[in-house]
């Protein structure tokens, strides 16, 4: 008699078995890879054209941002320019990892019902193509730095774990928002708004620094604030981010990643049926 | 999580392929269709119910050994389709176990295709990918998905722009060619043209084979007495009948008072 290949049976504690989980999450890799990849290709963006727009389309926001500041009096300036475009870059990470992890689940309805796989994959995927399109922006922003002749300097070596922090957290809101668009599928046309709050709430059109008493308080309630103060601090000031900023960045991101995945998980079963 | 991937065994007829005891299998659904949270919020108060549980499988016993080609019957919501997906992996049961010696590969009423702005080959590419199947097997095995699913040119156009035909076609090309140890099939021979009909019958009835079991749901009696040497009749949930082919579906259509109408046999 053999051994069966495979074994399913009731879940425990309503989780899957997390390690056979993993392990089948990791040996479908290359999915990860090649749907990130035609789906950015569906997006043109493997052509000449389709990669200008990718960096094109966060400068023109940064310049019409630039703009908005001057307008309402706002200091102009290389470093408040440099800080406006490094955040923005940033803070689009962390967008589109959201708009595109929301319909991820939803999406690949014809999937989940044929196909046994870690629906994890999906949001993951919407992670890995957001990180593909920060990409380009971090070399447009090391030129733009050079030509503001902002101060360069080891300090800039921390928007390395600053870059990891911001993809464990984009990872987090994903995989959390495309759980809860399954049951309510009218979240993405909240998304928006809530990005648009989120985009004025945190320290991209001002400085964290030069925020009034009053209002730092924002700082504890919105995760973004920490690490794009940090990284704000990193690449355009050359400094070291401070401690706390660091630390609250890192609990904040760990904590979403791990409530976005127990929610994801605890649901997963439920899927096939809700789609 | 179920794989494609090679299993490297040498079967027998006879030995078993999949031993499903005592399953049990209930769900949660929404009863909109699309639940969102305007719906929720305006029935607040209200009591009105969101979700309802289906009790799709109760205390369901089978056993498909390899060699066999087993037809699955029974009205609609019976669960066959449920059945099917346990098996597959795509919903864990709720009691029981499953085991399942070997790979399957499945065409369930949906068909391959996940991104209809993507090609075709995008499409069974990354289908392929997800049920575990390596780059290069996939390599290997899509000029002879592309050839039987008589696409042409048409494989690298978007899915979107496919008729339901061609969607058939190729979801049924990708489930029968990757040459799996066990093959699901969901009502899924319906679709196509009466040519495309005729060559996935004969597909099917050439992967009978020793060392492959073919687990086919179907409605078409016909059909099925054709092809199956074993036939199981579900009916809410439960496993009502099982044996040959000819008993089972005379009692499943006396069952129904239909006697043996043309409308049954027929059609798919």
């Amino acid at each position: 008699m053999s051994t069966p290949l495979q074994v399913y049976e009731p879940f425990r504690a309503g989780l899957p078995p997390l390690r056979k989980y993993w392990r089948s999450l990791w040996s479908r890799r290359t999915f990860i890879s090649e749907y990130s990849r035609s789906e950015l290709r569906e997006q043109h963006f493997d052509s000449i054209f389709g990669q200008l727009w990718l960096i094109l389309n966060p400068l023109l926001l940064s310049g019409v941002y630039f703009l908005l500041i001057v307008i309402i009096g706002g200091s102009g300036g290389a470093i408040r320019y440099g800080h406006l475009t490094a955040s923005l870059f940033l803070f689009y990470l962390v967008s589109n990892s959201l708009s595109g992890g929301v319909k991820s689940v939803t999406a690949g309805q014809r999937l989940i019902l044929n196909t046994a796989f870690p629906r994890m994959m999906l949001p993951i995927s919407a992670t890995v193509i957001a990180f593909f399109k920060f990409i380009p922006t971090l070399f447009v922003f090391l030129i733009m730095r050079t030509v503001l002749g902002l101060p360069f300097g080891w300090e800039m070596l921390w928007s390395i774990p600053i870059i990891l922090i911001a993809l464990m957290f984009s990872l987090g809101v994903a995989i959390l928002i495309s759980t809860i668009n399954v049951y309510f599928r009218d979240i993405a046309s909240f998304l928006p708004y809530l990005i648009r709050t989120l985009l004025y709430l945190s320290p991209i059109l001002y400085e964290a620094s030069s925020l009034k008493p009053e209002l730092r308080i924002l700082e504890y309630f919105n995760p973004l604030f920490p690490i794009l103060d940090s990284w704000s601090l990193a690449v355009v000031h050359s400094q070291t981010p401070h401690l706390s900023s660091m630390l609250s960045s890192i609990a904040w991101a760990l904590g979403v990643l791990l409530i976005g995945t127990y929610f994801f998980l605890s649901r997963e079963r439920e899927f096939a049926v809700r789609l | 999580m179920s794989s494609l991937s090679a299993s490297n065994v040498e079967h027998k007829t006879g030995d078993l392929a999949v031993s499903v005891q005592n399953l049990g299998l209930t769900y949660t659904t929404a009863i909109d269709r699309r639940p969102t949270l305007k719906a929720r919020v305006k029935s607040l108060g209200r009591g009105t119910k969101q979700t309802r549980i289906v009790q799709a499988l109760d205390n369901v016993n089978l056993d498909v050994t390899y060699g066999q080609v087993l037809g699955v019957i029974g009205t609609n919501g019976a669960g066959k389709s449920s059945l099917m997906r346990t098996i597959a992996g795509i919903i864990p049961p709720t009691q029981g176990r499953i085991e399942v010696f070997g790979s399957v590969s499945t065409l369930l009423a949906l068909g391959v295709g996940f991104n209809p702005a993507m090609s075709g080959r995008a499409n069974v590419h990354l289908g392929g990918l997800a049920a575990g199947m390596t780059r290069k097997e996939i390599e290997d095995h899509f000029d002879e998905i592309a050839e039987f699913s008589e696409l042409g040119d048409a494989i690298d156009a978007p899915m979107r722009t496919y008729s339901s035909g061609m969607y058939a076609r190729l979801a049924f090309s990708v489930a029968a060619t990757v040459q799996p140890d066990i093959l699901i099939v969901d009502e899924a021979l319906s679709t196509g043209d009466a040519h495309f009909k005729e060559k996935s019958f004969n597909k099917i009835k050439e992967l009978r084979s020793e060392d492959r079991a073919l687990i086919l749901v179907s409605h078409a009696m016909a059909t099925l007495r054709e092809i199956c040497n074993d036939v199981a009749w579900l009916h809410k949930g439960k496993l009502v009948s099982r044996g040959n082919p000819d008993q089972v579906i005379d009692a499943y259509q006396d069952f129904l008072h239909l006697g043996k109408s043309s409308a049954i046999d027929e059609d798919l």
